[in-house]
């Protein structure tokens, strides 16, 4: 009674101190972020800066606009002392790699996906086994034995024989992924279509695919994302100016320390870039997804 | 169409049984229900006789001819999913229309018909929608029409209603009851409600562990089951059940005998047996000749009348009592049955002791008997 | 006879190319590096058998000290950015971060090195430690009139460790994040409510929601840095004078600049081996018999 209505208790949310303390951990953790991802971000603004200046200050200032970077795609760059093949043609071998290799990997992808999901033979257990553990494989320690192997097809030196090595190579991930999607399409759904008078392969094409269709479209954009990108197999197997693709033709720029011009570089680099980052923004969430879906499965 | 099921037996790992030596008539026109406990097979029968699973021994006929070997789409059947199975990236007229386009049936027909069937479920409003954009009733009646549509011969039912709420429910069951009759189509369901089984259907087949437990009417089911796993599983409240043993033509239980009619039932001295009385059948007040004192455990209001659960033999037996009635939990109640209303099961065998009673499977009950 | 038959042609059908792939481009190279693993093929691509010469080169390699060291380092201090730097990343962006926009940018940003091709992500470390005044680093240096400094040629390991443990850290932060998401809420309420402190709802819902998750990444991550060399191709090449030179990266060289292909073989063996054991653990610690359940469709 005595002390009713005097004493206050002390709220401790109404001190700074408080205040501070509950939110540091977080102030913390976006300064963490900031500051690490701070030169992730700079490292791809420079490339879009460096390439439209005319001169850069510090590395990173840039002097004047200019579109001289840009030149190689109207004339053919000279590279030590020989004319290198024009862009488009590497533009054109890297669309045509990064477009088989989608459509093969694809295909055998959800066919193989959709019998190892929904079909019975004998042999299945082990082909599954066989798939999963080759996923995990480390197939580049296999190159040599694959030059050869080419070389025996006579598909060396050939795009469409490093496309086939590539979809080898990722088949077993994309189709353990596609299986995975087969997997969730309900069982109802496929009993109901055969019995509404369809055939098994009849029920695959009308009624089952549709329903995973989203997952193939990711994908397949995944699969051309890696096509596209793709560097080490075309360096290795490809030799001819004609099979170039972007990815060698801007590695053989970048690999003379004693020509680099980095302004020419970050301008091919970024045309180079562009359906990625289309890609990627366009679709980034469902990339995150699928590719999460792929790994979470194991 | 008349389906039979003959030795039927089916095996997913070959060490277990899932269906075993299955028997089965359903006559034509007949609606049937399977009827029973999940996993008790009722699902993979059903799917046997659809003819996407093929069963490892015996031989399914369709109107006396042999359909083992027959591919679904050539059935005549028309099946309702449980999660509906509808068709997700087609129109609901689409996905009734899809069983005639796979019989290549001529597009202005197909279409007509679609929309006939979709009339007869009342859904001719909605033909445009996509199912994800319907209601759990009003995909069920997709699922319903869909089946409908290409007039099959024979309809399957897989807990069609157990998706849908409890008001819902009672109107498709009065829609799939008018349907059928008005088709006169061949229709088995399968439930594992029992009150949907003895309302929609002419006949159940009560499943357990992969057999027929007994396979009769509604009515008969209720009356006379032919063993203690009937007499649990069909009428709720279940069935009381109390273990006792036979002195020469009377039941002692406990300390108590009680007279028991030699007309009625197989009477052996010294056999042990259990004593089972409907809830219903039981009389409050010692007006019927088997009598019984018991004390009150709990008394539950359910409305039109009161569940009171009653401690005799340290068992506990429920009776029905007035709405009104009123009494203190641990109060002594008096209750009896009359002799014709008490059923009498082998605790052995758990097969019926009835006099008119079949020649019963024995298996079933070594488990069942009181657990 | 024609069930069984028709039994089998369906599956036959559908995963004929996808076992004709996996045949061609691992099995057989499989057993082909095997083989030429005793051989001293040069590009003469002659098969002449020299025992375990190749073998016993590799053991009495001046290199091979440098190149295993190199390796080891390599392959722990990359693992370990990989790992925690990829936990730091998922803990911010989903536990310390509370705004969905915000978390999902900072991870599209890290995914970008992961989607960029690899020679323009490559290009981009080259120029941010630019020997010349013309690198970002050095160009921040000279702000401050410090002299320039060449530390792809001084440090090669440093670069090739941070240039792969960024790009690993995000495969580990999606996996880590997906984990950490899929706790439920209540979860974090309780503990809020109990007063917990933010360590230690890491350290006793977190961690243990994540520790499967953990294993995964650590040992995926493993695998394929011990074989993986794209990265350290493009940046430095191995140099200066095998000074970033690892295992996987030797064999590649012996074979495809030396035309050593029966010695590369023999190196790559030794990988193939280790990297089958990583698999066989990894296979047996996920071991996920229920994704192989049987068709539903006889």
């Amino acid at each position: 009674m005595e002390t009713a209505g005097k004493s206050v208790p002390t709220i401790p949310g109404n001190t700074f101190l408080y205040q501070l303390k509950r939110k540091l951990p977080y102030i913390i953790s976006y300064g963490i972020l900031a500051v690490t991802t701070l030169p992730v971000i700079f490292m791809y603004l420079w490339l879009i800066i460096q390439s439209f200046a005319s001169n850069m200050k510090y590395g990173l200032i840039p002097e004047g606009f200019s579109l001289e970077n840009w030149e190689f795609l109207w004339t053919n760059i000279v590279y030590k002392g020989a004319e290198l093949p024009s862009i488009w043609t590497a533009t054109w071998n890297s669309l045509f790699f990064a477009g088989m290799l989608t459509v093969l990997e694809v295909l055998i992808g959800v066919m193989a996906g959709y019998a190892l999901s929904r079909l019975t033979f004998p042999g299945r257990e082990q082909i599954l086994k066989i798939t999963m553990i080759l996923h995990a494989f480390p197939s580049i320690a296999l190159l040599i034995a694959t030059f050869y192997i080419l070389n025996f097809m006579s598909l060396y030196d050939s795009l469409f024989g490093v496309v086939l090595v590539k979809t080898a190579l990722q088949i077993p991930m994309t189709t353990w992924i596609i299986k995975g999607f087969f997997d969730d399409v309900s069982w109802d759904l496929e009993w109901a279509g055969l019995i509404d008078g369809c055939s098994r392969i009849k029920v695959w094409f009308r009624i089952v695919l549709p329903q995973v269709k989203p997952g193939i479209a990711s994908v397949s954009i995944f699969s051309f994302l890696s096509g596209w990108s793709e560097f080490l197999l075309l360096y290795t197997f490809i030799v001819s100016n004609e099979n170039v693709t972007l990815a060698s033709f801007l590695q053989r720029l970048t690999s003379d320390p004693n020509m680099v011009n980095y302004g020419v570089l970050s301008a091919i680099s970024l045309f180079y870039l562009i359906p990625v980052l289309v890609f990627f923004i366009f679709t980034q969430k469902s990339l995150m997804k699928a590719n999460v879906g792929g790994v979470k499965k194991v | 169409m008349k389906v039979e099921l003959q030795n039927i037996t089916k095996s997913f790992d070959k060490k277990t049984n899932t269906i075993d030596n299955m028997n089965l008539t359903i006559e034509d026109g007949e609606f049937v229900a399977l009827l029973g406990p999940s996993g008790c097979g009722k699902t993979t029968t059903m799917l046997m006789i659809a003819g996407i699973y093929k069963p490892n021994e015996g031989a399914i006929y369709f109107d006396g001819e042999k359909v083992n070997d027959l591919e679904p789409k050539d059935r005549e059947i028309g099946m309702v999913f449980q999660s509906y199975a509808l068709y997700p990236h087609m129109t609901v007229l689409n996905n009734i229309a899809f069983p005639l386009k796979q019989q290549k049936v001529p597009k202005k027909e197909r279409l007509e018909r679609a929309k006939e069937a979709a009339e007869m479920v009342q859904l001719g409003h909605l033909l445009n929608r996509k199912p994800s954009e319907l209601s759990g009733g009003q995909q069920q009646r997709v699922a319903l029409a869909r089946a409908i549509v290409k007039r099959p011969k024979l309809l399957l039912l897989d807990e069609p209603m157990s998706n849908l709420d409890a008001s819902l429910r009672i109107e498709m069951r009065a829609e799939i009851s008018r349907l059928q009759k008005k088709l006169g189509i061949t229709t088995i369901l399968i439930t594992h409600d029992q009150e949907e089984a003895m309302t929609l259907a002419d006949r159940i087949a009560l499943m357990k562990d992969g057999r027929i437990v007994q396979f009769d009417t509604p009515m008969n089911l209720y009356n006379e089951p032919d063993n203690v796993y009937v007499a649990k599983f069909i009428g709720t409240p279940p069935m009381n059940l109390v273990e006792g043993k036979i002195m020469y033509n009377k039941l002692q239980i406990d300390k108590q005998t009680y007279p028991m009619d030699k007309s009625r039932f197989h009477l052996e001295h010294g056999k042990e047996v259990i004593l089972g009385m409907r809830p219903y059948d039981i009389q409050l007040g010692w007006t019927e000749e088997i009598r019984f004192l018991g004390k009150i455990e709990l008394l539950e209001s359910i409305g039109h009348s009161k569940i009171i659960h009653a401690n005799v033999f340290g068992k506990r037996l429920q009776l029905f009592a007035k709405q009104d009635f009123q009494a203190e939990i641990g109060a002594e109640v008096r209750f009896s049955v009359q002799p014709a209303a008490i059923h009498l099961f082998d605790k052995k065998t758990g097969k019926s002791l009835r006099k008119a009673a079949p020649y019963g499977d024995e298996m079933f009950v070594k488990d069942a008997a009181l657990q | 006879m024609k069930t069984v038959i028709n039994k089998w042609k369906l599956p036959a059908v559908m995963l004929g190319p996808f076992l004709i792939l996996i045949f061609l481009f691992f099995f057989v190279p499989v057993i082909l590096t095997g083989i030429l693993a005793f051989t001293n093929m040069d590009s003469a691509m002659n098969w002449e058998f020299n025992r375990l010469l190749n073998f016993e080169k590799l053991f009495s390699d001046p290199d091979i000290s440098l190149i295993l060291r190199n390796t080891l380092l390599y392959v722990l201090f990359t693992l370990c950015i990989n790992v925690f730097f990829g936990l730091t990343l998922a803990l911010l962006t989903t536990y310390f971060m509370k705004k969905e926009q915000f978390s999902l940018l900072f991870r599209t940003i890290w995914m970008l090195p992961r989607m960029t091709p690899p020679v323009i992500y490559a290009l981009l470390w080259i120029w941010f430690f630019d020997p010349s005044e013309y690198g970002l680093l050095n160009g921040i240096r000279s702000l401050f009139g410090l002299p320039p400094v060449n530390i792809i040629g001084t440090e090669p390991m440093l670069i090739i460790i941070l240039a792969n443990g960024v790009i690993g850290a995000s495969f580990g932060m999606i996996i880590f994040s997906s984990a950490i998401k899929s706790i439920p809420e209540d979860l974090f309420y309780a503990a809020n409510i109990d007063g917990a402190p933010h360590w230690s709802i890491i350290k006793d819902i977190i961690m243990p929601a994540i520790r499967w998750p953990f294993m995964f990444v650590t040992l995926w991550q493993l695998l394929s840095l011990l074989t993986s060399y794209e990265y350290i191709l493009l940046i430095t090449n191995g140099g200066p004078l095998n000074e970033s030179e690892v295992l996987a990266l030797y064999s590649y060289h012996k074979a495809f600049q030396s035309f050593e292909f029966g010695y590369g073989a023999a190196i790559s063996l030794v990988l193939v081996v280790i990297a089958l054991v990583c698999t066989l653990i990894l296979w047996k610690l996920f071991k996920v018999k229920d994704m192989i359940g049987p068709s539903r469709i006889d």
